[in-house]
């Protein structure tokens, strides 16, 4: 496998999955596993933290916060859409940044020549990054860490051709893009939606029969074709969605920040982005991701312009510590602790039992 | 007509024929052994009837129409589901969504719920109770029934056991021996099952052919079969001085 950390972590990912009653109650469709697919317990805080966080920039928000939470939020949806690959179906992406690139690019180009709304361009990038994933379909044969280097291979590839490409990219100038201060205020919301939006469908799929397909696929492509799963199909349709969001995500982006160059959008430092957020945050797992690119964004705003270098000795500590000692990363840190608070240490025999 | 039917299939790798040119029918609730020493072909022929290798020659035909050119996972869909001598449990997944994963993909014939279906195989096989665990915790007994499970909850017509009893306690191989029986009578699924354990697939099977270097060399009752001079001769030796136990 790729690294020692990645089956050991999602081995650990879905020890949570059962405790069910049995026999299993029938359900309103075939393909449900344990109804409902967002539990209550999970719904509610999300909601509430939804909305406070929505009423934030109404209250008293310095523009520092403002711009880093913005910045935070098309992260986390980023890494939240990575994982369904890299950590449903254990395929460990190292070329997302393609799919960010493409999105960006021909929302920008449309915001340029077609005029349209910013939604609409976003929308447009978000489906050319779904079919520029879906181009990877050869390479999903592959599995492990050969998945992982043809990314590689992907992204670089990637990265020249559209730097090279100046008519289309603006070559290694970039291409400025008309957004006003108004609009990039506003963005915060649609950022926030989107990561929303990207954290519920996380939750959503992991819970639901595709979600399960996936991690049979991840477990043993072979054995899955041998029930019926069609590796294929579902792990196309599942990069196609990732490469869609990450695609948004990289529209949204170029928007904030009315700018998009090739050599900084397609860099290999954004695809080992994802992996890192997912890996510090709990690879596999459904939401941990978007823990992990909470601390990557504060890592990196607060270390960046102080001591440029030093954010990636930080991430080399953290990945070290994680594989060693929690697979999980800070998903499974948390674990263990609600664990130690739930279950206090094991109760010592009262001295009439031991009499 | 046979329910399958299996003509001239023949597989190379490379310069060796792992099975060459055989033959064979499955009727409708029948159990099919098949034996052979180490090396036959065994598993070759049910990775070629599951479609996880595709034939260099020769053709499968499920109700009459060939299957021979379908993947795997349709295979399924078809109604062909074999299990695995090595036993490949998704370990990330639950028991029961072991079963339920594969019931998804059921046959369409198959009536009712995916959960539903899953929940009664897990029943039939006696893992209803382990239904939240982790595969792992199973014993390999338990993960044989597992097998056995996700196999079945694919509601099939035509089950392809590759040594599900094999590594097990005389105990338990009598009590699969027993779930098999039940399967093929209740659900009327037809199995073709090798086995190297002689007793369980003397005493299952209707019909045994014997595989010898990838080709047929006998077909019959289990008692004809053992008593064959040419499958006393593949598994002893020729020199062999009386029809033993064929155990290898």
């Amino acid at each position: 496998m790729t690294a020692p950390h990645i089956p050991r972590a999602i081995a650990r990912a879905d020890e949570d999955a059962g405790r069910r009653p049995w026999p299993p109650k029938p359900g309103p469709g075939p393909g449900r596993i344990a109804p409902p697919l967002v539990p209550r317990a999970i719904a509610r805080p999300f909601l509430a933290a939804c909305a406070i966080l929505a009423a934030l920039p109404l209250l008293d928000l310095s523009l520092y916060t403002h711009n880093l939470l913005t910045r935070a939020y098309i992260l986390i949806a980023g890494a939240l859409a990575w994982n369904w690959m890299g950590g449903l179906v254990g395929q460990v992406s190292f070329g997302h940044a393609a799919m960010f690139g493409v999105g960006g690019f021909v929302a920008a180009r449309m915001m340029l020549d077609v005029h349209l709304s910013p939604e609409l361009c976003w929308i447009a990038g978000a489906i050319v990054a779904g079919v520029f994933a879906l181009g990877a379909h050869p390479l999903l044969r592959l599995r492990g860490p050969y998945f992982s280097i043809a990314t590689i291979g992907v992204g670089e590839a990637s990265r020249v051709v559209f730097t090279y490409w100046e008519r289309f990219t603006g070559g290694a100038t970039g291409l400025s893009l008309p957004i006003d201060a108004d609009f990039q205020y506003q963005l915060y919301w649609w950022a926030l939606g989107l990561a929303a939006a990207v954290a519920a469908a996380s939750v959503v799929i992991r819970r639901s029969s595709f979600g399960l397909k996936l991690l049979a696929i991840k477990a043993d492509v072979d054995a899955a074709a041998d029930v019926g799963i069609s590796a294929t199909l579902y792990q196309d349709l599942i990069f196609a969605l990732s490469g869609a969001v990450v695609g948004l995500c990289g529209a949204m982006s170029a928007s904030y920040n009315s700018f998009i160059e090739p050599n900084d959008t397609f860099a290999f430092e954004r695809s080992i982005g994802f992996v890192l957020m997912a890996v510090i945050g709990g690879i596999g797992t459904s939401l941990g991701p978007a823990l992990g690119a909470a601390v990557f964004v504060l890592v990196d705003t607060q270390l960046l312009a102080s001591y440029p270098k030093l954010h990636l000795g930080i991430y080399g500590v953290l990945l070290i510590a994680i594989v060693l000692f929690e697979p999980l990363g800070l998903t499974g840190i948390g674990r263990r602790l609600m664990r130690r608070v739930r279950r206090p240490a094991p109760p010592v025999a009262s001295p009439a039992e031991r009499a | 007509m046979a329910l399958l039917q299996v003509r001239g299939l023949t597989r190379r790798f490379g310069g060796l024929i792992a099975l060459d040119r055989v033959d064979l029918a499955l009727g409708a609730g029948e159990i099919l052994g098949v034996i052979g020493p180490n090396g036959a072909g065994k598993t070759t022929l049910f990775s070629l009837i599951g479609g996880s290798l595709r034939p260099t020659a020769g053709e499968i035909l499920l109700d009459g129409r060939s299957v021979t050119r379908l993947a795997a996972h349709r295979r399924v869909r078809a109604g062909i589901v074999r299990t695995h001598q090595i036993v490949r449990p998704f370990a990330n997944l639950t028991v029961f969504e072991n079963v339920l994963v594969a019931a998804m993909h059921a046959h369409r014939s198959a009536a009712g719920h995916a959960r539903d279906r899953a929940a009664d195989v897990l029943e039939l096989v006696g893992l209803a109770d382990r239904h939240d665990q982790s595969p792992g915790a199973l014993t390999l007994a338990g993960r044989k029934r597992l097998e056995l499970a996700r196999a079945l909850s694919t509601g099939p017509r035509v089950l392809l056991l590759d040594e599900v009893v094999a590594g097990v306690t005389p105990a338990e191989a009598l009590a699969f021996a027993q779930l098999i029986r039940r399967v093929r009578d209740e659900r009327g699924v037809a199995v073709v099952m090798t086995e190297h354990v002689m007793p369980a697939v003397m005493s299952l099977s209707d019909r045994i052919i014997v595989l010898e270097y990838g080709k047929r060399i006998a077909e019959g009752s289990p008692r004809e079969v053992v008593s064959d001079p040419r499958v006393i001769a593949a598994y002893l030796g020729s020199e062999a001085p009386a029809a033993g136990e064929a155990a290898p």
